[in-house]
């Protein structure tokens, strides 16, 4: 049940072949892919960007303030902690997003009044857990203007208690919405052809030197899993 | 020996006089040039003081890189603004400031140049990258304390801004009303200049600041970063002048 609930929320914001979600969510028990991946499309936990995911939403701790506002960030998200790494893994295609629940409406509304209080505590990990955090990025996907105020919220936060993959994830995907080019390569959209490309993106030069620093696997991985896959 | 009093006495003069008019000695714009530097390491002419600065190259030319992965390695425990807002309410701000001072800004200062007070400053400046920040800065005005001021751009709010540092707090001056979206990968070039209070800053010879300080500018000048930025500097040039 855990599994199959956060798959449906992966798939909702991250449409990359269903085996490599799948390794993804056996986690560190069994590193061995199940099916036929391109090489660029495997990972292993001993890959620093899975290390430094697992290390993040690590939660046996259970060391956040606000379990109610936790649990509803999760169930707006349809998301079932605890979640496991890799969490992240910046690949998103434009228009493959599944329908979010209904709950998540009320929730980006709350969510953007909160970011509009002055003063407000914004649900970071100390608040809601490094699972809550990943909720908030899953509504804040769903909603430009909510998007805007947690990425802010999320970059001053700092990346003890927001995601950084999920921050550089956000931005790259907010920055497309503005009319700007990614700088991490997560987006991907349909070319006219059809084919999954890269949306436009800068400096793609130092592209891994930032996806490293945000925690993110390194490009190609993302572009096997977003144009080749396992499929 | 004679010859050598009078130059001595000249010399002397020529020092006091520049003491007088907050003259520099030597007025010549001084051009850094990184090519002596050993890539992968420290750089010479520059003393960072907070942060990993570093010699690397970019199209073959030696340039200064701030890397602010390291930083990010070695982050204490976050979500302070946030308690702050919690203890504090309304006044959760002035509290934040004085977080603030625990946050990371990472200064290399140049050691050519003992007390700038007049003159220009410029620097070219590429954004690598940074999740939190992408800054790139002007240190001037650099106390024995540690106090300083900045201007600088950074690449997650497009804009140039003005701070101080006193006491290890920073404090938010003035902000250009231009903001400009620069692309990464891309150099751009940073520039203020000083005459007695004025203060003004371009960006890629946009005009962004004509700021009065409250006092003169007397100290060491450098560059400035911020948190996980990084960035490659290069071509720091400083003109002192007379007022």
């Amino acid at each position: 049940m855990m599994r199959t609930a956060h798959f449906a929320a992966c798939a909702a914001l991250i449409a990359i072949p269903a085996v490599a979600i799948a390794q993804a969510q056996k986690t560190t028990r069994n590193p061995t892919p199940r099916a036929k991946l391109a090489p660029a499309c495997t990972w292993k936990p001993s890959d620093a960007w899975v290390k430094r995911q697992a290390e993040f939403f690590a939660e046996a701790k259970h060391d956040w303030t606000n379990d109610s506002l936790r649990t509803a960030l999760l169930a707006a998200a349809g998301l079932t902690a605890p979640l496991k790494a890799p969490v992240q893994l910046g690949v998103h295609v434009e228009g493959a997003d599944a329908a979010p629940p209904a709950s998540a409406a009320a929730m980006i509304d709350a969510l953007n009044k909160l970011a509009a209080t002055r003063g407000s505590t914004w649900p970071t990990r100390s608040v809601v857990g490094a699972a809550g955090t990943h909720a908030v990025f899953v509504l804040a996907s769903l909603d430009t203007g909510l998007g805007r105020a947690a990425l802010h919220r999320m970059m001053e936060a700092g990346p003890a208690e927001s995601p950084a993959a999920d921050v550089a994830t956000l931005e790259d995907r907010l920055r497309l919405a503005w009319g700007r080019k990614q700088i991490y390569g997560t987006q991907f959209r349909r070319g006219a052809d059809g084919k999954i490309e890269l949306a436009p993106m800068e400096d793609s030069a130092h592209a891994d030197l930032r996806r490293e620093d945000a925690g993110l696997p390194p490009f190609k991985f993302g572009l096997c899993l977003a144009t080749r896959g396992g499929s | 020996m004679r010859l050598l009093v009078v130059v001595f006495l000249g010399a002397a003069l020529a020092a006091s006089a520049n003491a007088q008019t907050g003259k520099t000695a030597g007025d010549a714009t001084k051009r850094v040039s990184l090519a002596n530097e050993t890539v992968g390491r420290e750089p010479k002419v520059f003393a960072p003081m907070v942060g990993s600065w570093v010699i690397t190259k970019d199209a073959g030319q030696n340039v200064l890189f701030i890397d602010g992965r390291v930083w990010k390695r070695g982050q204490p425990a976050g979500g302070l603004a946030d308690k702050a807002r919690e203890l504090y309410g309304a006044r959760n701000e002035e509290f934040i400031e004085s977080i603030k001072a625990f946050a990371y800004y990472p200064i290399a200062v140049y050691k050519g140049v003992d007390n700038f007070e007049n003159g220009e400053i410029s620097v070219r400046f590429q954004m690598v990258g940074g999740t939190l920040d992408r800054c790139a800065g002007i240190l001037f005005d650099v106390k024995p304390n540690g106090d300083y001021l900045t201007v600088r751009y950074n690449g997650t709010e497009d804009n140039v801004v003005l701070w101080t540092f006193n006491n290890g707090v920073r404090k938010f001056v003035n902000r250009a009303a231009t903001t400009v979206p620069l692309e990464l990968g891309t150099w751009h070039t940073l520039k203020i200049s000083v005459h007695g209070t004025q203060l003004k800053s371009w960006l890629d010879d946009q005009p962004m600041h004509d700021y009065t300080l409250p006092h003169p500018v007397s100290g060491k000048i450098g560059v400035w970063s911020k948190t996980d930025s990084m960035i490659e500097f290069a071509d720091f040039t400083v003109t002192p002048a007379s007022k």
